[in-house]
């Protein structure tokens, strides 16, 4: 049986996006992400990942 | 009077034998529209109409996510194409704690309200979960053959009493029940299932030649979770026909089914009329197998006319049993090596719902353990030994989640049997 998608992950600091973004594409189905500015807390740029196994925009 | 009815109700109880005759898109046409109507209650249809069908029926479909969304919007239902097998998932007795009769084993639904007396064929539906849908609207035409097709006999039946080539109608779904496990428990079962077949499942495996997953024909597990069944119809069929019109040089002349200036001699046509449907009725076998669409006209169905008026008919359909009219599934896409991945709800993906990886987990930040996580996946082997971990131990959660997300205990406990105990 194999793993669930990953889910999005919110308030992700802008120095482990990478480390995020690379820990979903360990998902091979995983062939879309988006990283969206969320907000700024105490000098910290936090972003939201979202992983998407179809492409967001036509859903195919 | 009689005499003038019987023509007409043996040209509607004998339009069966016209279905060799009538165009295929004519029948697809209908299938359509009645898969539309139920399709608006976010249901799946079932077409033809069946009992058997329920909850852990696994079928194998083979048409790619893109194309099954076309012949969804096509057809307006999907071709549920092989049947791989029936689970028999535990759950009933604990999801339906407290409802009488149920229980799991020889006593999960629908059995204990199918079969209430072994001895006997009736069913009693009454304890059952309850369900209401909406009046279905439709229009139809003999133009070219009778609707045969529609899964319910009072609308041919009625057309003919009507002496109208076209008509609107509705149709009410009564005496409607649902029953269901959560997908939930279906998982633990397909999980099991799929673990145990492997080797069976391998042989649908993606194609690797391509190499574009997007192109590729994917199989799919569609795991029913919920069905919804029906044991009576009221149809009500309108005439298009208008006053005065007079019947066409193919149809015979209109026949006045109720006359309220005459009650004696409506209600002895309304007897007369019951009496013969009641007749065609008992010819027809009962314990025909629901599987096509020929015998999902009978179905140990009885027609009663209820009301009608010179350019109305109003008839009650009721099924020997209920009748699965539709269903709520989950599919399983089948992966490299015959593996099953994650469900994806078939209504989502059929909805043009964009497929959701999850529901967003918030970020806890990259403890020492995550830390020790991230190096040692890097190394050969170790990707695929955490994903078996994650199976047996976290529900299959993903690992970006397992890094990242809230679960410090669980990364310490993997930390202690995959990277020290190594």
């Amino acid at each position: 049986m194999a793993l669930q998608p990953p889910s999005p992950q919110t308030n992700v600091p802008r120095n482990d996006v990478g480390n995020v973004v690379d820990a979903m594409l360990l998902d091979s189905r995983v062939r879309w992400i988006s990283v969206v500015f969320d907000s700024v807390s105490s000098d910290v740029e936090r972003f939201t990942v979202t992983p998407f196994i179809k492409d967001p925009a036509t859903n195919r | 009077m009689r005499t003038r009815l019987l023509p007409l109700l043996a040209a509607a109880l004998l339009a069966g034998c016209a279905t060799q005759q009538m165009a295929g898109d004519q029948l697809a046409r209908v299938a359509k529209d009645w898969s539309l109507g139920i399709r608006a209650s976010q249901v799946i249809p079932v077409y033809p109409l069946t009992e058997d069908v329920q909850p852990g029926d696994v079928f194998l479909v083979q048409t790619p996510i893109e194309a099954q969304v076309a012949v969804y919007l096509d057809k307006g239902f999907l071709p549920l194409e092989n049947l791989v097998t029936r689970l028999s998932p535990s759950g009933y007795s604990r999801f339906y704690r407290g409802w009488p009769q149920l229980d799991d084993g020889d006593r999960a639904p629908p059995r204990p309200w199918q079969f209430p007396d072994p001895a006997s064929a009736d069913s009693d539906f009454s304890r059952a979960p309850i369900a209401a849908f909406p009046t279905y609207s439709f229009s139809v035409s003999r133009s070219a053959g009778l609707n045969v097709a529609i899964p319910v006999q009072s609308v041919p039946v009625g057309l003919n009493l009507l002496d109208s080539a076209s008509a609107n109608g509705t149709i009410t779904l009564k005496d409607a029940f649902t029953y269901g496990l959560p997908a939930r428990t279906l998982y633990d079962s397909i999980q099991r299932w799929c673990n145990e077949n492997e080797g069976y499942l391998k042989q649908y495996e993606p194609a690797a030649a391509s190499g574009d997953k997007s192109s590729a024909d994917r199989f799919y597990l569609r795991v029913i979770n919920r069905v919804y069944l029906v044991k009576t119809v009221d149809v009500s069929l309108f005439s298009n026909r208008g006053f005065g019109a007079g019947a066409s040089a193919q149809v015979p002349q209109a026949v006045q089914l109720l006359n309220l200036a005459n009650a004696t001699e409506a209600a002895k046509q309304f007897d007369a009329v019951n009496e013969l449907l009641s007749k065609a009725n008992a010819s027809q076998p009962a314990s025909v197998p629901e599987a096509t669409a020929e015998s999902s006209r009978s179905a140990g169905a009885s027609v009663k006319l209820a009301m009608a008026t010179s350019r109305s008919v109003s008839l009650v359909e009721t099924f020997r049993r209920p009748l699965v009219i539709g269903y709520l599934a989950t599919d399983y896409p089948i992966e490299a090596g015959g593996k099953c991945a994650a469900p994806v709800p078939t209504l989502s993906v059929l909805e043009g719902r964009a497929v959701n990886t999850g529901k967003p987990i918030e970020y806890t930040g990259c403890d020492e353990n995550c830390q020790r996580i991230r190096t040692w996946i890097r190394q050969g082997g170790n990707q695929q030994r955490l994903e078996t971990w994650l199976v047996q131990n976290a529900g299959s959660i993903a690992i970006a989640d397992f890094l990242t997300g809230d679960y410090a205990r669980l990364r310490e406990k993997m930390v202690n049997e995959l990277i020290e105990g190594q």
